[in-house]
């Protein structure tokens, strides 16, 4: 590897020989029949993520996730046993969802069109008249959804036979518990929808060529010298993971007041022994849809959620250990998401471009360079899964 | 110098730019970023950025739940001022059109609108 502040050793394109050079097809970017088989394929089979443990401090505390894909709305709570769950938030009397509140804490769960009352673990509590039913309350919980967590993340499956979470993330669970996300415990958060193919938008966000011609002022800092497109230093696959570790200009043309409004938080976060971590300059691409970066000030995770072959949803996240406890700590943490925010916002309109001139049909293949070679991988791992489901003899969902 | 728009001593200066700029909430100072026009944010930036090391002196000599309503102020004056320096450090002539692309990340959770804890 390049040791930051050295001059930079691109990775060579034999490394990624391995995947393929050949064009890939464009359809499965716009057309609404591949979704579906990749909506069933990937994210009916996969551990996605909904959320952070910080959310959820304590019993009874409850998110609502409404996730499109699964044409599912959850109610994600935490029971008195401290266990997080994840249940359809689907009253099991005649199916009226639960839950209005997108978060809140409650002991109880009452349904309002017949007052069936949940408690924090799912269970039947009191439903009105129950005798009338010729039901027994314990076969009446709250449906549930598979939710494991690593480093604080949420992830649920919708799966009944998947594989154990830590199993799915392999080597990349041990690099998440030593990023701050792990020990976060709050966090400010943006979200956007975008008229694009969820792929599309994930790509965007997986490779760097387009940096110095989106961002020439925002991104100023992670370009430059001998690394004029800020390729990575070194990139790494794991199953259907892959992982980024991102060059360190050692001469970043930093503004004055983007400096100081920067710097005025390290001094907590290397008394917090954030600095210091070893995955600072990583960036882990979860299959399918989830970024989690270890930077330490600025460490964010990004989900992008299907919503329709040219819609899609992204959550950003930019993650905090301990309630801001300074007026410098404030300012880094406030300039620190209003920065990231200003980057994401000039891939948007980019990235429906994309998805305008793909949806034309004009083209029946796109192109990925060999610095390309995370999106080329997402391809191949989704491409596998939906020819897979398409032979096999049943779908679910 | 009114009650409203005090400031600590030393800060005067940035009295004319609370009314306008000392706002409570991240989105809200996000979205006065992009209503302003550049010479309000030009101005702003102009008196408050030479005030941030001794703004930052002055705030962080006690913890955030101890501020009184002046110091509060200068707080969220120095927190528009992360939105307004990208603006004009980064952005420059390229802002107006910036803020449409910017329009479409809703903040929807913000450390900073949290009450500092005791």
């Amino acid at each position: 590897m390049t040791h930051p502040g050295t001059s930079f050793s691109p990775i060579p394109a034999d490394a990624v020989a391995w995947l393929g050079t050949n064009p890939i097809p464009a359809a499965p970017y716009y057309d609404p029949a591949y979704f579906e088989r990749e909506r069933r394929a990937v994210f009916l089979t996969s551990w996605i993520h909904v959320g952070h443990a910080c959310e959820l401090p304590e019993p009874g505390a409850f998110v609502r996730r409404d996730l499109e894909f699964a044409r599912a709305s959850l109610l994600i709570v935490r029971g008195n046993d401290g266990i997080v769950r994840a249940f359809h938030n689907v009253c099991p009397h005649r199916g009226t969802q639960l839950v209005e509140a997108a978060a809140g804490r409650q002991s109880r769960f009452s349904c309002p069109y017949h007052m069936w009352t949940f408690g924090p673990e799912g269970d039947l509590l009191s439903a009105p008249d129950f005798g009338a039913f010729h039901l027994r309350k314990e076969d009446c919980g709250l449906k549930p959804v598979a939710l494991q967590e690593c480093a604080g993340l949420l992830f649920v499956n919708f799966d009944p036979q998947a594989q154990p979470l830590r199993d799915w993330l392999g080597d990349y669970a041990g690099r998440l518990e030593q990023m701050p996300v792990a020990r976060a415990t709050t966090f400010s958060e943006y979200t956007y929808e975008i008229a694009a193919n969820w792929k599309l938008t994930y790509d965007n966000f997986q490779e760097n060529y387009h940096l110095r011609f989106v961002h020439p002022r925002s991104g100023g800092a992670g370009v430059g010298g001998d690394n004029p497109f800020g390729y990575p230093v070194e990139i790494g696959f794991h199953g259907p993971h892959r992982t980024q570790r991102i060059w360190s200009n050692p001469d970043p043309a930093l503004k004055p007041f983007q400096r100081a409004a920067s710097f005025c938080g390290i001094p907590a976060l290397a008394e917090q022994g954030l600095l210091t971590l070893p995955h600072g300059r990583d960036y882990l691409a979860l299959f399918p849809n989830l970024f989690v970066i270890g930077t330490p000030t600025q460490p964010f995770s990004h989900t992008v959620y299907p919503l329709a072959a040219d819609r899609s949803r992204g959550v950003v996240r930019v993650y905090w250990v301990g309630e801001d406890a300074s007026a410098s700590q404030r300012l880094a943490r406030e300039y620190a998401l209003a920065q990231l925010r200003d980057i994401h916002s000039e891939d948007v309109g980019i990235i429906e471009r994309g998805q305008a001139g793909l949806a034309s049909g004009a083209l029946s293949h796109i192109h990925f360079q060999s610095m390309e070679a995370l999106c080329r991988h997402l391809f191949l791992e989704v491409d596998r899964r939906v020819q897979a489901g398409a032979a096999g003899p049943e779908q679910r969902g | 110098m009114s009650g409203e728009t005090a400031l600590p001593p030393g800060f005067a200066a940035l009295e004319p730019f609370v009314a306008g700029w000392a706002l409570p909430t991240t989105a809200a100072r996000a979205a006065r970023r992009g209503e302003a026009t550049s010479d309000e944010r030009e101005q702003f930036f102009a008196a408050a950025s030479p005030l941030v090391a001794s703004a930052l002196a002055h705030l962080d000599a006690r913890p955030l739940h101890a501020l009184d309503p002046a110091e509060q102020r200068l707080l969220n004056l120095l927190l528009a001022l992360a939105h307004v320096g990208l603006a004009v450090e980064m952005q420059g002539p390229a802002e107006a059109r910036h803020a449409l692309g910017r329009a479409r990340m809703q903040i929807t959770r913000a450390v900073a609108d949290a009450e500092p804890g005791a």
